[in-house]
């Protein structure tokens, strides 16, 4: 189990730092050309080719659908660099966003004449990270270098038309920019789907620039947030047991948040600093506050809603909603949580007997099994029934807290407002959460 | 005095009067719609040259994915009889109906068949493959998957043969024979089928979606769990590794996968553990050697024999 682990996690990991490394590059300079769904966009276009190409019955990982996609690529990224000096007026994010929005149109106006095409769209979206082989990390690789390679050898050109206003000289450069962007966008969606690249492109770079503007401290800064994101991402995917690509992405918007908060709070100068920490104080006292007054005002207004904050001080007070109940009540909601139960393990039980039937022994007849169907589907609604009961006793019950409960959180809440509102005056920092 | 036209006219009427004197009147071709190809396909056999079939869900598409569009409307608009999946699988079809005029193509109407009436229905409740509590893959009442036992044929067939002769009454006979053709076939096959399995009887697999209980429980095969328990959820590195454990204990040669369904996964696996991955159609059409119902049992069998066979037992 564990060398299995390891080797599905290896490539992955090796994918996303390798992904992390051109995109931090490539992330830099699009927050310095302030084009930032530009590479949404992009992507988009080159799902649109990859998407012709399903229709038309070539591959994606063929050398006539890489084509396909690489083709609408150059046409998108020929777009972007016109759309620079065209569009002097407005702003050349407005531009992008059509561009997304009529790609995604068209891609799926194309998918609906192929019938596997909605999975090819959800696929470009999430990708596929975690399958990602050996000989796609060496393709990887040998194209992220070629291009690394050029752009270090035209930095300089690059960085200028990314800082420069647009002319005929920064149009060829913001070309060979958009090309190569589309070429990396193109083969990156591919394996990590959409979201992810956006957050290999955007997070590092962001989190470079928050610490330096100096672009060579911000790329490797951002390489080693991105290794940093991408780890915890594809470790933590294992150990929550969900989707890699989604934890991936929550990882990185983590790794920004505690970047944001170092710089906030470690590395300001001192008045600063104490600046910051009274304001984020005082943001999670409001949330907190509003938490209360809203929570406790619905559970007033709705008992029989949901109530998660509710829920939470029950879970960790111990004061469960039976014990607002009578005592006859409260046996017939214990009872009625049990028999639930009891339904759902002979559920089970049913379900496991006619699944080990399917290859042990004599195999049971049409009516057997129907029999067995019919048990189970009467047990279900029997569940059903007690679920009734419960939450329509949960119910009663919160009828009655909302006064112990609902009432005197709302009015914690509201006195917690009022110290936010008396305390800047008197300079005392304190907070409704402290009282909390 | 008579014309000459005239005089042609009923020299035509008279002709045409004696050459279709005593034959029946022809039937009318009956507009049927299916939800899915499989019942598409059972419709054509039985009612033969007396009904059109129409399918709206096309050949190879993803059918738990499928949303209807205006076209799949119209195709409706003349049809006397609507036949579906039922158990939630085909469950655009009701917002459909709703708009529809005639009542007769709606529930309870005499040309609204929902196949899964009378079928000794496996997973009900939806119960995914998964049995450690984590109720997953919601398949409505019970797995819609049924038409994957051959023998559920002889149900579906039956409700399919009572709604034709209950609008078209003169044409039971050929339809009824059709039908009795139809199952005497399908008998044949079904014990050519299963001798062809019987050799695997228990043989362990993992399937991409639990699409498969009806098809193991006919040929007795232990689908021990599906790659993908949610829908269009990618699965976890935690549970590609937990399958990959299992189908090196439970000595898992086979990977059964849907066309139409990403392989990442699956090749993943069969990359890492050495077990065959190979490609079954759940549905008619969903390949192109699934052209009929009974060519889609023929591929299917012969496709898992050969894989079976070609590995240890």
């Amino acid at each position: 189990m564990i060398d299995d682990v390891l080797a599905f996690a290896a490539l992955p990991l090796a994918a996303a730092i390798i992904f992390t490394g051109i995109h931090t590059w490539f992330g830099l300079q699009v927050l310095r050309r302030n084009v930032v769904f530009a590479d949404l966009a992009l992507a988009q276009v080159s799902a649109l080719g990859a998407t012709v190409a399903v229709v038309t019955e070539h591959a994606p990982s063929t050398a006539a659908g890489y084509a396909y996609t690489l083709l609408f690529a150059a046409g998108g990224a020929l777009l972007l660099t016109g759309s620079r000096s065209l569009v002097q007026s407005v702003r050349q994010e407005a531009f992008i966003g059509v561009l997304y929005v009529v790609a995604t149109a068209a891609t799926i106006l194309v998918v609906d004449r192929s019938p596997q095409g909605a999975e090819h769209v959800k696929k470009m979206l999430v990708g596929g990270i975690l399958s990602v082989s050996t000989d796609e990390l060496i393709r990887f690789t040998l194209l992220y270098a070629a291009i690394g390679a050029l752009h270090w050898a035209f930095r300089r050109h690059l960085l200028a038309a990314a800082n420069e206003a647009a002319n005929e000289r920064t149009a060829v450069w913001d070309l060979v920019f958009y090309l190569s962007f589309g070429l990396v966008v193109t083969s990156s969606v591919s394996v990590a789907g959409v979201l992810l690249v956006f957050c290999f492109l955007i997070v590092p770079a962001l989190v470079g620039s928050l610490f330096s503007s100096s672009i060579s401290a911000a790329l490797i800064i951002g390489w080693v947030a991105g290794a940093l994101a991408s780890a915890c991402g594809i470790f933590g995917s294992f150990l929550l047991d969900a989707p890699t690509g989604a934890v991936t992405v929550l990882a990185f918007a983590a790794v920004l948040v505690i970047a944001g908060g170092v710089r906030a709070f470690v590395m300001t100068p001192i008045e600063q600093r104490s600046q910051n920490r009274r304001r984020a104080l005082r943001t999670a006292s409001a949330v907190i506050c509003a938490g209360c007054v809203l929570s406790g005002a619905w559970a007033v207004i709705a008992p029989s809603g949901d109530h998660p904050l509710l829920a939470a001080i029950e879970t960790v007070s111990g004061i469960g909603p039976e014990q607002f109940l009578t005592a006859r009540e409260r046996v017939d909601f214990t009872e009625a949580a049990d028999i639930e139960r009891r339904h759902r393990t002979e559920v089970d039980r049913l379900y496991e007997l006619e699944r080990r039937s399917r290859w042990q022994g004599e195999a049971l007849s049409a009516d057997e099994v129907r029999r067995l169907a019919s048990m189970q589907q009467t047990l279900t609604e029997m569940g059903r029934g007690e679920r009734f009961v419960v939450a329509y006793l949960r119910t009663r019950a919160r009828s009655i807290e909302r006064w112990y409960i609902g009432l005197p959180l709302a009015a914690l809440g509201l006195l917690g407002f009022a110290a936010m509102a008396w305390s800047p005056t008197r300079r005392t920092g304190s907070s409704c959460a402290g009282r909390i | 005095m008579i014309t000459r036209p005239a005089k042609a006219f009923v020299a035509f009427a008279a002709t045409a009067v004696l050459l279709f004197a005593g034959r029946p009147a022809p039937a009318e071709i009956i507009r049927v719609v299916a939800t899915t190809t499989d019942l598409a396909s059972l419709a054509r056999t039985v009612a033969g040259e007396l009904a059109s079939v129409d399918v709206m869900i096309p050949p190879g598409a993803d059918p738990e994915a499928f949303e209807p569009r205006p076209s799949d409307l119209a195709k409706l608009k003349d049809a006397r009889i609507v036949i579906r999946v039922g158990l939630g699988y085909d469950h655009w079809l009701d917002k459909l109906l709703s708009l529809h005029a005639d009542k007769t193509i709606n529930r309870g109407g005499v040309g609204y068949v929902d196949a899964s009436i009378g079928i000794p229905l496996q997973e009900v409740k939806g119960r995914s493959l998964d049995v450690t509590g984590n109720d997953s893959h919601a398949h409505g009442l019970a797995n819609p998957h049924y038409w994957l036992d051959p023998a559920n044929a002889e149900i579906m067939t039956g409700a399919i043969v009572e709604a034709i002769c209950a609008i078209a009454l003169q044409s039971s006979a050929t339809i009824t024979q059709n039908r009795k053709r139809f199952l005497a076939q399908l008998g044949t096959s079904i014990a050519d089928w299963e001798s062809m399995l019987n050799p695997h009887r228990g043989a362990k697999l993992i399937a991409y979606h639990n699409t498969w209980p009806y098809f193991a429980r006919r040929f007795r095969l232990d689908i021990l769990d599906a790659i993908e328990i949610k829908e269009g959820v990618p699965p976890s590195p935690a549970r590609l590794a937990r399958l990959a454990s299992t189908i090196r204990e439970q000595k898992v040669r086979v990977i059964l996968q849907e066309p139409f369904a990403p392989d990442d996964a699956s090749q993943l696996l069969a990359r890492r553990t050495g077990a065959a991955l190979i490609r079954l159609a759940p549905s008619v059409g969903s390949i192109p050697e699934a052209a009929d119902y009974l060519s889609l049992f023929s591929y299917n069998v012969r496709t898992l024999a050969d894989a079976l066979s070609a590995g240890p037992n």
